[in-house]
């Protein structure tokens, strides 16, 4: 038997290059709003669970451009600031804290790391508070050391697996020529704790001469303090400057929010742009079959039926495109998800796109809606067409 | 300008952030182009191919290759999905040799030991790529892997890891450890080379060097 | 007044050029009876195609009576509008032209079933395979028509026209893109519906020959009947 689905299917089929190229169209925006989506999604997870991991949500750091300390770290551990000890003292006292830590980082250059050397940074903690705030850090071997003033180390997994050190083994701090005993390797995190060398903050100060100071503190706040208060209070202390991981998180995301917004007109364009498209498409087939659709109507054809039958066409490709651009996502999402990573100037770790049922539902609902109202208007003017006006055209 | 500086000690805070690598490290070249012109002269090309114990023969053949080697895989680091990196080195059309590295652990730190291999097995040249050790200036000067080129695996075969002595004598006897702080790292790096080798002769030569192998069923 | 299938009177068709005033159709009267096989012939420009129209309910006359099967279609002042005229049209009448009009993507059976995907009468789609047979294009039912001849496509149009059971068959210049052997076979395909299937037909031709299978021809000039 015959329907309308399948008239309007088979009149697809009567150009297929051109009802492959529309359909293409759709699929790549339907790609790029996919993925658009996805990437909304992944990168606020991945970001929050990266922030999270910190352990602590407040950092205390010494005074001055930070740009400066990091660009100097980067090139050879000299020229940081620090902080006094004297601090963790006063900042433990005050009622939203929960628990501080003190960290010191140094750094050394190592001839042997990469190709001509780079440098080897240790970051000293304290045996006691550090384990507690960063509790979810587990151990593929040993255990975090307990002496305060010991000459040992605990490694990360990728700084383990790159000298190829485990537990019992020692590591050797080039330049000083010191010699540590390695007693933990953690799990990896996906953090940049799998990179980082931890040592006892005293056993640090010690080595590298810096008694009491410190260029770090980490702070947990209790569940009920007001957090923007509390950091007030800080911005108060003189020679710190407050780094707030909560606000920190609110930077990127209002940044990325930003990009979002960006990305999301870009697909909308996109979107449009393919919608037009099939517009077009649809609007030239009906002008073509001008004069078979007018003998449609002396067929018993009304207008409605004409419309409809249109109408299905433009549904047909959108649904198809719809499907192909998801396809495409999936296949390709490790692909895009390597493209944004070269975009991005800071990427979290772990997957940025997370695709789901309910996005694949969403983007195909969008593409469908899209395509429903902008095939109204060819539908409508091939509803319009006359027998007549077929059949006079047809005369001489 | 306050925001930029939060981002930024964010920045800081995760600039030790090493790449990813959800597998077990390999041994690469540090920069293969510049590194195979100068460790094979002659050279017009290489190209280069990933191995490893696991694809191979997975576990059993594992099992097999400590047999040979004389010593148990190490630790949690020394494993049977660790990717292998072999150079194959051309001039012109010509397949020539090869060029492949092992990570061995050494006292201090990590020790990459490359070997320059023709195409019959023979070392060509040794390279540490990477050695943390207090003895780095003995064990990299240029006599020291000077002692390693004309050997293969028929001398090594002869060589016992355990116990650190060749029975019977041969050339792996001359191989001298050029100071005695350099101890660990030395008989490390015998280790390493007779790895290297073993896993060149079972990825490439075919197991030729097989019949020196003294053991039981290898 | 029973057996009249169609009774036209006064029919007139006006256009307006500017300022002029073109009578397409100027007082034409006429009645075909039931069964009745009609030519309708004449000169280009003489408003053959637009009388067939009016005939057809393809189109409103400026003025004039038009009765189908006792049925009153236009006069008293009605107009209608295109989809009323759809609905008359549908109930009564069936149409093949010069062109064809097949789907090319669809099979012949398919062709002559498209009507369905709008409307059908009851029983209609028992009369799918009884034309195909009649018309002769039963081998080709599963064929596109890209694979068919040009008769044969015709015939297929013939059947589609004819697959809801109308009670006249209006053919406006049906054999104008085939040749003279092609043509020959539509006249009598025509013909022998006409006198086995008693289905009244009017037929609208340039063809002399064609329009001798008819029982009577009527001759246009200028919009008026040339008696």
């Amino acid at each position: 038997m015959i329907n309308i689905y399948k008239v309007s299917f088979k009149n697809l089929l009567r150009k297929r290059t051109r009802t492959v190229l529309t359909i293409f169209g759709i699929a790549l925006s339907a790609w790029v709003l996919a993925s658009l989506l996805g990437f909304n999604k992944g990168y606020e997870a991945s970001l929050s669970r990266d922030i999270d991991n910190m352990g602590f949500q407040v950092l205390l750091t010494a005074k001055g451009c930070p740009y400066e300390a990091a660009t100097l770290m980067l090139k050879g551990g000299t020229g940081m600031r620090y902080m006094s000890e004297d601090v963790v003292r006063q900042v433990a006292a005050e009622p939203e804290v929960d628990g501080v830590t003190p960290m010191l980082m140094q750094a050394i250059f190592d001839p042997n790391k990469g190709e001509s050397g780079g440098i080897a940074a240790y970051l000293g903690v304290d045996p006691v508070t550090f384990p507690r705030m960063k509790s979810f850090l587990e151990f593929r071997q040993g255990r975090w050391f307990t002496d305060p003033d010991a000459m040992e180390a605990v490694l990360g997994y990728e700084a383990a697996e790159l000298e190829q050190r485990e537990a019992g083994d020692i590591l050797l701090i080039p330049e000083k020529d010191i010699e540590l005993k390695v007693v933990g390797v953690l799990k990896r995190t996906g953090t940049q704790d799998d990179g980082t060398i931890f040592m006892p903050i005293r056993t640090v100060q010690t080595l590298f001469n810096k008694p009491g100071e410190l260029t770090g503190l980490g702070i947990k706040v209790r569940q009920d303090a007001d957090i923007v208060a509390f950091e007030e209070k800080l911005y108060g202390l003189p020679d710190v400057q407050v780094v707030s991981l909560a606000q920190v998180k609110q930077t990127i995301m209002n940044l990325v929010t930003t990009a979002r917004i960006m990305v999301f007109s870009i697909a909308v364009i996109a979107v449009l742009i393919a919608m037009v498209g099939v517009i077009n498409t649809i609007l030239m087939s009906v002008f073509e079959r001008y004069q078979e659709i007018g003998i449609l109507k002396s067929i018993g054809a009304m207008p409605w039926d004409i419309f409809k039958l249109i109408w299905i066409e433009t549904f047909i490709l959108c649904f198809l495109g719809g499907l192909v651009g998801t396809a495409i996502t999936f296949g390709l999402s490790k692909l895009t998800e390597v493209l944004i990573r070269n975009l991005l100037p800071y990427a979290p770790t772990g997957s940025l796109i997370q695709l789901d049922a309910r996005l694949v539902i969403m983007t195909l609902f969008s593409i469908m809606l899209i395509g429903v109202i902008s095939g109204m208007y060819p539908a409508w003017k091939a509803a319009r067409i006359r027998p007549l006006d077929a059949i006079r055209s047809e005369v001489a | 300008m306050k925001t930029i500086r939060i981002l930024i000690a964010c920045l800081t805070l995760l600039a030790f952030a090493h790449p990813s690598a959800h597998a077990a490290v390999g041994c690469d070249l540090n920069d293969p182009d510049r590194d195979v012109a100068r460790l094979f002269p002659g050279s017009t090309g290489y190209k280069t191919m990933y191995v490893s114990i696991d694809k191979k023969g997975g576990d059993a053949l594992a099992r097999q290759i400590e047999n040979r080697l004389g010593d148990k895989f190490q630790g949690i680091f020394e494993t049977a999905d660790v990717p292998y990196t072999i150079y194959e080195i051309y001039k012109n059309t010509d397949k020539i040799g090869y060029i492949h590295g092992v990570n061995q652990k050494g006292r201090h730190g990590g020790i990459q030991v490359f070997l320059v291999l023709d195409m019959d097995g023979v070392i060509r040249s040794f390279y540490f790529q990477k050695l943390t050790s207090r003895a780095a200036g003995a064990l990299r000067d240029p006599g020291f892997g000077k002692q390693f080129e004309g050997l293969t695996l028929a001398d090594f075969y002869n060589y016992d890891v355990a116990s650190k002595k060749t029975l019977p004598p041969g050339r792996v006897d001359a191989i001298k450890n050029p100071s005695p702080d350099a101890a660990d790292d030395f008989y490390a790096s015998l280790r390493a080379t007779k790895k290297n080798l073993i896993l060149m002769d079972e990825f490439m030569y075919g197991n030729k060097y097989m019949k020196y192998f003294k053991g039981d069923a290898p | 007044m029973n057996n009249i299938a169609i009774n036209a009177e006064n029919l007139t068709k006006t256009y307006s050029r500017g300022i002029e005033q073109i009578h397409a159709v100027n007082g034409v009267s006429l009645a075909i009876r039931a069964g009745e096989f009609v030519s309708v012939v004449g000169p280009s420009g003489s408003g053959k195609t637009t009388l067939i129209n009016i005939l057809g309910c393809l189109d409103n006359p400026t003025s004039g009576r038009l009765t189908i099967d006792g049925r009153g279609i236009f006069g008293d002042g009605r107009s209608f509008s295109e989809r009323q005229l759809t609905r008359i049209r549908r109930e009564l009448f069936g149409y093949i032209f010069q062109k064809f009009y097949l789907i090319p993507t669809l099979t012949v059976a398919e062709n002559v079933m498209l009507p369905f995907t709008f409307y059908r009468k009851d029983g209609a789609e028992n009369n799918v395979s009884r034309l195909l047979d009649l018309l002769g294009i039963e081998k080709r039912k599963n064929h596109l028509p890209g694979q068919l001849s040009g008769g044969e496509m015709q015939r297929t149009a013939i059947a589609r026209a004819l697959v809801n059971d109308p009670r006249i068959l209006l053919a406006d210049e049906p054999t104008g893109n085939l040749d003279t052997a092609r043509s020959k076979e539509i006249g009598q395909v025509l013909k022998e519906l006409n006198e086995q299937q008693g289905i009244t037909i009017i037929l609208v031709t340039h063809n002399p020959a064609l329009a001798q299978t008819a029982h009577r021809t009527i001759t246009l000039h200028d919009g008026n009947i040339k008696v």
